[in-house]
């Protein structure tokens, strides 16, 4: 065999080994990257709620503190709409150590209620309400 | 030469090969948009198609019959609007984990409230805070749901060149 069918072997058998790896790929259902703000996995929930007064009425601007057990927490403030987002801390800490509290100037904490959902979806955030009293 | 030609007709073989691979979960007679022969699915809009389709143009012609005074156009809008917010609320109560119902109540039922006692009493400049306070409560869930990209604002103009909204005579 000469050199130039030597070479020739050479590179069909370089864009068979290219091609069978593009195929795979294409019957595995895509090229194999995952969602990019899909950080689920590495997560537990994340928190939600609502801060409202004893009328119901939402409270905006409200000071929310979450808070793991033993370990310090996040503190934030709800929006417009009344409402706190705390994104999912590690897998490694259990929800049920995670409290949530709230304060604002003139209000005291009433009360701190955790909504229980029936889905173990894990996107679904730990939802807990926080109501507060006017002092 | 003979070489060249071994490779070249290898090429076009696997090249073919790799090319009917990756379209292999595709029949004939599918499209990318789907497949002609398919039964009908069931028609299941998202959060974005049903604000396009329930509540914008709702929100909008409220607006335009409450600045026109047209007084039971407004009524009517509201009811509709109302509806609109029910049907979305149940086709999606939850949206990017967060409860649909929880926060379309939070934004929109007191100004909706303030809305009905200013048509009903047919009182323009509370009709006018109280549709401030909705399209603020809009925005605000948009906000909330990271989409404050999403701006609503009070029409200043109809995009529906064939109705009327001026009270009819």
């Amino acid at each position: 065999m000469n050199s130039a069918v030597r070479r020739g072997w050479r590179m069909a058998g370089a864009v068979l080994a290219m091609s069978c790896a593009v195929s795979l790929a294409a019957w595995a259902g895509g090229s194999g990257f995952g969602d990019d703000d899909d950080n689920g996995e590495e997560e537990g929930p994340s928190y939600f709620g609502f801060v409202r007064d004893t009328n119901g009425t939402t409270v905006p601007d409200a000071k929310v503190t979450v808070a793991v057990k033993n370990r310090g927490g996040i503190v934030t403030r709800t929006d417009l709409l009344g409402t706190y987002k705390v994104p999912g801390f590690g897998k490694e800490v259990d929800p049920k150590d995670v409290e949530v509290s709230c304060d604002k100037p003139g209000y005291k904490q009433l009360r701190v209620v955790r909504r229980s959902t029936p889905s173990t979806d894990p996107k679904i955030p730990i939802e807990t309400e926080c109501t507060l009293q006017r002092i | 030469m003979r070489g060249r030609a071994i490779a070249g007709t290898l090429v076009a073989a696997v090249t073919a090969f790799a090319v009917l691979a990756a379209l292999s979960g595709r029949t004939a007679a599918e499209s990318p948009f789907g497949d002609p022969n398919a039964e009908p699915a069931p028609f299941n809009p998202q959060m974005a198609a049903l604000m396009s389709m329930l509540i914008q143009p709702r929100h909008a012609k409220l607006g335009l019959a409450g600045s026109a005074e047209n007084w039971p156009l407004a009524a009517y809008m509201l009811k509709e609007l109302r509806q609109g917010f029910a049907v979305v609320s149940k086709a999606v109560p939850r949206w990017k984990g967060l409860p649909v119902p929880d926060l379309v109540d939070a934004a929109v039922s007191q100004p909706l409230t303030l809305l009905d006692f200013a048509i009903k009493l047919r009182y323009r400049r509370q009709f006018d805070e109280a549709y401030a306070g909705l399209t603020s409560g809009c925005n605000a869930c948009h906000a909330t749901t990271d989409h404050a990209f999403v701006v609503i604002k009070v029409p200043d103009a109809s995009a529906f060149p064939n109705q009327e909204f001026a009270p009819k005579q």
